[in-house]
């Protein structure tokens, strides 16, 4: 029934997590289940979930299979019919597909804005947003208005837009998607550096087989109508790995299997 | 399969043994490659020059204007037709001249600027709060939009007979009509405007922890801003048509001499020379607000935003 987000605004570095025990999760979802309208079709159904901080976890599915719902419940952008969420932390940052930059606002504007909203005083700012542009490479594009830069790049913004709101828990919806293959393959190093760098807990939507295998430590297959997890992979985490490798290759195969089965199940 | 990337490299810059990479880190490696692919992805811009630009703006409609002129005159010249009823360039000049030299035109111009202006003003100041509570209250704007929308069509000349029975031949006539027609249209303007905001800049507002008013203030009223703007200009266009009819009808009392009311006196004097004159003048300032007032600011707030008008060729 009620996202549990205790302090909505409160200091990211608020020791909830940290206080409490050594192994509060980061996300936990209990019998979740929604549906729109009383009388709609079921769109998510108990999903029991365990998200640890620090976490890489894909949520991977066909179209319509909810996973993008179950981010925005979670991002508490809409709320569940039954079951609970609570993000430990508090609340989440969010990346979309569209990088959703303000248009009239400067590229070093946009982050500014986050770092606003957050209640950063004006004179430690400036500094801030270099820094975080800095972290996606794009320290000389502060000046630069959304429409002048690429899409990857719009992406790149939005991605530290989404850093300055300094959260724990990083939401991402399937931020790639519009992408070109060669911009995306960066943008995956560029997100696992930071990733790396930052210890964020990050639940990454997708429907890229390739893109969950090269990226997450877990794995989480959904299946549609209702949308409920299906299989979980654990990937050992040796390091960065490319999605041209050997291992990535053999993960897409066997859950590519498994999603078609999935998907062969809807026909009539 | 792919082969190993190393060795792919490595044939690929077979010649590279000439030209040693500067040793560098992974990561900075990772940052030129970064920063070469976003080279190859943003074009630079072609900015030409603002003489260019202004060259390029101005030539066309006057060199119309020119040629429209000098066809009319050859008419005249070669036509020979009745003055008083086809008068010729020269005619209308002199009538502007005339005008200009008894002081009258000035006045005109003077007296019809500042009433424009002044009801344009008040009809903002209406029209504003009026849009932004139309757009935020769902039941206001179930009863009184289509009304505002009727309001917006009806010809605010319709008002002159009304407002004379109201207040007489007073400036509060002119002002009245100035407004009913001026304040639905930026009314209209503003709530287009807002509707037209794109969900996910609300959502992303949202997900930033703004604020209700932080929302309105941060993130819908600059992404309504080209909406609102259009909707001024619509409304300006408005505010100009109503004063002139409004001056056209109402003439004497303690209204002053506007352009319209030198329109309808040139009438009275079957001075048609006279009559194109004003008509011409009007137009004038009409282009002249349009160019110096609305124009560049609404070029600017576009090319920020990467929408550019009329720049496809």
């Amino acid at each position: 029934m009620n996202t549990t987000t205790d302090a909505p605004i409160a200091a990211p570095a608020t020791p909830v997590a940290a206080g409490t025990t050594s192994h509060a999760p980061a996300i936990r979802i209990e019998g979740l289940g929604k549906r729109f309208g009383a009388a709609g079709p079921v769109v998510l159904e108990d999903i029991d979930l365990t998200i640890e901080p620090g976490e890489f976890v894909c949520l991977l599915g066909a179209s319509g299979c909810g996973k993008s719902t179950l981010l925005g419940i979670i991002a508490g952008l809409e709320l569940p019919t039954t079951g609970t969420v609570t993000v430990t932390s508090g609340s989440a940052a969010v990346m979309f597909q569209e990088s959703a930059l303000f248009p009239w606002l400067t590229a070093g504007r946009n982050v500014e804005l986050a770092l606003k909203l957050r209640g950063v005083p004006r004179a430690d700012r400036r500094a801030q947003v270099l820094d975080l542009l800095d972290l996606v490479n794009l320290a000389d594009a502060a000046d630069k208005r959304p429409h002048e830069l690429s899409g990857g790049m719009r992406q790149r913004v939005a991605l530290a837009r989404a850093l300055a709101q300094d959260r724990k828990v990083l939401l991402m919806d399937e931020p790639f998607a519009a992408l070109d293959a060669i911009t995306r393959d960066l943008l995956h190093e560029e997100l696992e550096r930071i990733w790396r760098e930052t210890g964020r807990t990050i639940v990454f939507v997708t429907h890229n087989v390739r893109e969950a295998a090269r990226l997450g430590q877990r794995v989480l297959l959904m299946k549609s109508r209702p949308g409920r997890i299906a299989n979980e992979w654990r990937i050992d985490d040796t390091g960065p790995r490319r999605i041209e490798s050997p291992e990535v290759s053999r993960l897409s195969v066997e859950i590519t299997d498994q999603l078609r089965e999935e998907i062969r199940r809807n026909a009539s | 399969m792919l082969p190993d990337p190393s060795t792919t490299s490595a044939a690929a810059t077979s010649t590279g043994a000439t030209t040693p990479a500067p040793a560098s880190s992974p990561h900075d490696e990772f940052r030129r490659l970064e920063s070469g692919l976003d080279a190859l992805q943003t074009v630079p811009p072609t900015e030409r020059g603002p003489f260019r630009r202004a060259l390029d703006g101005v030539l066309p409609p006057v060199l119309l204007l020119v040629a429209l002129v000098c066809a009319w005159q050859f008419y005249t010249v070669v036509a020979e037709p009745r003055p008083d009823l086809y008068p010729g360039p020269l005619n209308v000049a002199a009538a502007i001249g005339e005008r200009w030299a008894d002081g009258r035109l000035q006045q005109a111009v003077a007296t019809s600027i500042a009433r424009g202006g002044a009801g344009f003003l008040i009809a903002v100041a209406i029209g504003t709060p009026l849009g932004l509570l139309l757009a935020e209250w769902r039941l206001l704007r179930r009863a009184l939009g289509p009304l505002l929308s009727g309001l917006q069509v009806l010809p605010s000349v319709a008002w002159v007979p009304a407002a004379i029975i109201w207040f007489g031949l007073t400036d509060a006539t002119v002002y009245f009509v100035v407004l009913m027609g001026a304040v639905p249209s930026i009314a209209n303007g503003l709530v287009s405007g807002i509707d037209h905001v794109p969900p996910q800049l609300r959502r992303v507002g949202t997900v930033l922890g703004a604020s209700r008013s932080q929302l309105a203030t941060l993130v819908i009223l600059p992404a309504a801003l080209p909406g609102y703007l259009s909707g001024l200009k619509q409304g300006w266009a408005f505010s100009w048509r109503s004063l002139m009819a409004a001056e056209i009808i109402a003439m004497g009392g303690s209204i002053g001499f506007g352009l319209g009311s030198m329109l309808q006196q040139s009438r009275e004097l079957a001075d048609l020379p006279a009559v194109l004159a004003t008509i011409l003048i009007i137009l004038a300032v009409g282009i002249l607000v349009e160019l110096v007032a609305f124009a560049p600011v609404e070029r600017r707030l576009l090319r920020r935003r990467g929408l550019n008008p009329g720049a496809h060729r």
